[in-house]
């Protein structure tokens, strides 16, 4: 056997024992931070710590994971530290839209999503327009018409200015030029209070909040925030069906890692939860919280997220909201 | 089902041997978690929240419960004994709660407490029992002016909380008012006075700024008065550390004030526990006797805010319970709660699921009386603390302090702000002026520009709209009435000076 043999032997055996980047396996070897922009109790928080139970349950990962609060400033606090852990594979977070808008409009809020390691998107949350049941308003194109007729005088009750609620509305004002106002209320129990007191005239609001008022008969669905009907609602036209080409707004939820993450590292992340939501366990939280699901890999959330970015932000400028990046 | 029948339906419920076991439980972890500063009942209800998973519902709602109203009692132990408060509805607790324990009547303040908690809880939960849906209307009823009128009138028990110079209160509640807008604006989503810090986009913890102006201000203040020789007096004998008859038929009006204003603030869901409790303390001294007696430990101080504290449980379970609205952060937990044992919060729930409803409104009952049992005999063993020499008692007081700033949102950066405050307040209390406006102005000041802004959206503009409405209006009224009478007193007794002169 000649040295060149000997090497190309080497080479070999080198590549097979894993060496190669492309093969190599990132295994965690220490707990895992997932981290939370809210306190605990908060929605990401309570979502964060439902994941974590399945993975529990259906024992997906060899280490603990443990939730990581890190409150403060909407998203800005929670970005900065995973920014912090540049690189760090056993750092993960659970990231909404709201990751994505802090940059956008707050001087401070200096870490961007698109930045970071995307993992994937785990849940895209629907919603439905409501009015109180006993409004004339019996469709969104009845809104729609009455909101013309008196124009800026309806109201409509939601959470922030760059809340997706709103965003909504603008999409819905610019297509059909009808004008109605947004009142901006700080809780859920406020913006459903609002209504049901006849205080507004129409909320946006999650399924899993909306179905019990429905039910008891008290606020009626107008139409549908999500890409198709969903399961709870098969009655309810998208807003698509109703008559109104305004493009997808979706309010999602995924998994992001810090900036420059090894990419073996996003592929065993990926792969965690691609099959967290393969569990049964996964579809009834799914199915209880009224959410759509719908696992998104990390290149195509990527994708999505690059093109949205553009759309959010052009959306906000027209609202009024100040831009900052 | 009718009130009778369901509350004996509730008691079959909650009288099972392990539904009173959870409600023991919560009651138990609830009064631990209330004196721990830092640790709140919404983050507790959320971290045991995994674990009730496998329970029934009915027992888990029991116990998530009694964390939530037992707080309420164990928050009054840190206030009155270290200034420290240990809830944000205990605040108020503080001003005539730590005066008391500098006289010498620890014990009697930590009893009192107890007593209006029990008191004014137990009628909470009858008012949940007895008028719980046409209350809910009520609550209905109000929109932004109303809450706007509502968080004025609070304002405007300043002048009872100033002291002697109203000038100087003022100026503290503007101080507060301005803290309390640092952050990101809901409505605009712009940040003010961040100085580009991004962790105060999420505005400061209420908790950072009572803990600082209070608690660590007066261990400066006492350090610097040289009270190192002289320890605080603990009476001995078990009889001096339990409210006299003399103390407890002062808080006789204090019971129902407390009762009555914790309720009705309690089942609106734009105000919180720390609102009512402020509210309830204004409205006991401006119906006083004797109002120079408060601040320096007045029972009824003590009793006032914390009965509101309490009645405001079960007014908050009012809407949470009937309309499926939850008015705050544990509240809002306890629907998600419910949501994921599978039982649907909302209007229907009290026909569709009368285990949970009447159960957990039974089980408060006998949760309010395990509250009593339990505090009353911690009394006399917490009053020992202060028989400790301060070079001890201090550096507890501080580190409590600290733990509970952080404890709040684990950042090291409250705790630099919480340095700032307590020099804020040492200056404050060196200069003297009053510290409790400034609280006040900082719970009530968001709300307040929140409502003003909602209602003028609402009404395009239009100022009118805070005074057509009937309520807001005879809230605004009093307000005016309130911020006035010391003007009048003043000018009466010149008046008075004048005629006695000529």
């Amino acid at each position: 056997m000649t040295r060149r043999h000997l090497l190309a032997c080497a080479a070999l055996l080198l590549s097979m024992t894993g060496l190669d980047p492309a093969l190599a396996e990132f295994k965690p070897t220490r707990p895992i931070e997932f981290v939370v922009h809210g306190g605990p109790g908060s929605g990401n928080d309570v979502f964060a710590r439902a994941l974590i139970t399945i993975i529990d349950q259906e024992k997906l990962s060899p280490v603990r994971i443990q939730v990581a609060n890190k409150p403060g400033g909407g998203s800005a606090t929670a970005a900065a530290y995973v920014a912090s852990k540049r690189g760090d594979p056993h750092v993960i977070a659970c990231f909404t839209n709201i990751w994505m808008l802090d940059p956008m409009v707050q001087e401070a809020a200096t870490n961007k999503l698109l930045d970071m390691s995307l993992i994937a998107r785990l849940v895209v949350e629907p919603a439905l327009v409501t009015v109180r049941a006993d409004s004339p308003v019996k469709s969104l194109a009845d809104f729609i018409n009455a909101a013309k007729e008196k124009p800026g005088q309806l109201k409509q009750s939601g959470g922030s200015i760059m809340s997706r609620e709103n965003v909504v509305r603008q999409l819905l004002m610019k297509n059909t030029g009808a004008r109605w106002s947004f009142i901006s209320f700080p809780s859920g129990g406020e913006r459903l209070a609002a209504i049901l007191g006849g205080h507004v005239d129409m909320i946006i609001i999650d399924p899993s909040e909306a179905i019990e008022q429905v039910r008891a008969g008290k606020l009626r669905p107008l139409a549908q925030v999500s890409a198709k009907r969903l399961e709870g609602f098969p009655d309810v036209p998208t807003i698509k069906e109703a008559g109104f080409d305004i493009p997808d707004v979706p309010q999602m939820r995924g998994i992001v890692g810090p900036p420059a993450m090894p990419p073996d590292a996003v592929a065993y992340y990926e792969d965690l939860f691609r099959r967290v939501s393969q569990t049964p366990g996964w579809k009834k939280f799914i199915e209880d919280n009224q959410l759509e699901g719908g696992f998104v890999n990390s290149a195509e959330t990527r994708r999505f997220l690059g093109g949205f970015e553009g759309r959010l932000r052009d959306i906000l400028k027209e609202a009024g909201v100040k831009i900052v990046r | 089902m009718d009130i009778a029948s369901g509350l004996l339906h509730g008691f079959q419920v909650a009288l099972q041997p392990s539904n009173i076991f959870w409600c023991f439980v919560g009651c138990f972890l609830g009064t631990i978690v209330g004196i721990l500063p830092g640790l709140g009942p919404a983050a507790t209800v959320a971290m045991l929240l995994p674990l009730t998973f496998k329970m029934d519902p009915t027992g888990g709602i029991i116990m998530l419960a009694g964390i939530y109203y037992g707080a309420k009692y164990g928050g009054s132990t840190t206030s009155i004994l270290l200034n420290i408060p240990g809830e944000s509805s205990s605040v108020v607790t503080c001003i005539d709660g730590y005066a008391m324990a500098r006289k010498g009547r620890a014990g009697a303040a930590l009893g009192i407490a107890a007593i209006a908690s029990f008191v004014a809880g137990t009628v909470g939960v009858v008012a949940l029992t007895l008028i719980a849906p046409p209350v809910a209307n009520f609550a209905l009823s109000f929109s932004s002016p109303e809450y706007f009128s509502l968080m004025c009138l609070g304002l405007a028990l300043v002048v009872l909380l100033s002291g002697p110079s109203l000038l100087k209160g003022l100026l503290a509640l503007l101080v507060g008012l301005w803290l309390t807008s640092i952050g990101t604006d809901l409505f605009t989503a712009q940040a003010r006075f961040v100085f580009g810090q991004a962790t105060l986009l999420g505005g400061i913890d209420f908790m950072v700024v009572a803990i600082g102006v209070f608690a660590i201000a007066e261990v400066l203040a006492s350090i610097e008065a040289g009270e190192e020789a002289k320890m605080l007096p603990v009476p001995r004998g078990i009889r001096n550390l339990l409210p006299n008859w003399e103390e407890l038929k002062a808080c006789r009006f204090a019971f129902v004030n407390g009762s009555v204003t914790g309720f009705l603030i309690g089942v609106l869901p734009g105000a919180g526990a720390a609102i009512s409790s402020f509210i309830a303390y204004g409205v006991e001294k401006a119906f006083s006797k004797h109002p120079e007696k408060f601040g320096q430990g007045a029972p009824e101080g003590v009793a006032a805010p914390e009965g509101a504290n309490n009645a405001d449980s079960g007014g908050a379970l009012v809407p949470l319970l009937t309309l499926g609205i939850p008015g705050g952060g544990t509240t809002a937990i306890m629907l998600s709660a419910l949501v994921l044992w599978g039982v649907k919060p909302g209007p229907l729930l009290m026909q569709d699921s009368p285990d949970v409803f009447w159960g957990l409104v039974a089980s408060m009952y006998i949760g309010n009386v395990v509250l009593l049992i339990l505090n009353l005999p911690l009394v006399p063993a917490f009053a020992q603390i202060l028989r400790l020499p301060v070079y001890i008692l201090f550096p507890i007081i501080l580190g409590i302090s600290i733990v509970g700033a952080y404890g709040a949102s684990g950042r090291m950066f409250d705790i630099a702000l919480l340095v700032g405050f307590g020099l804020l307040g040492y200056t404050m209390v060196k200069l003297k002026y009053p510290t409790a406006p400034l609280i006040l102005g900082f719970v009530l000041g968001d709300a307040m520009e929140r409502a003003l802004r909602q209602s003028l959206m609402m009404s395009q503009g239009d100022l009118t709209t805070l005074v057509q409405r009937p309520i807001s209006a005879i809230m605004l009224g009093l307000a005016v009435l309130i911020l006035l009478l010391p003007l009048i007193g003043r000018f009466n007794q010149a008046r008075v000076r004048a005629i006695a002169e000529g």
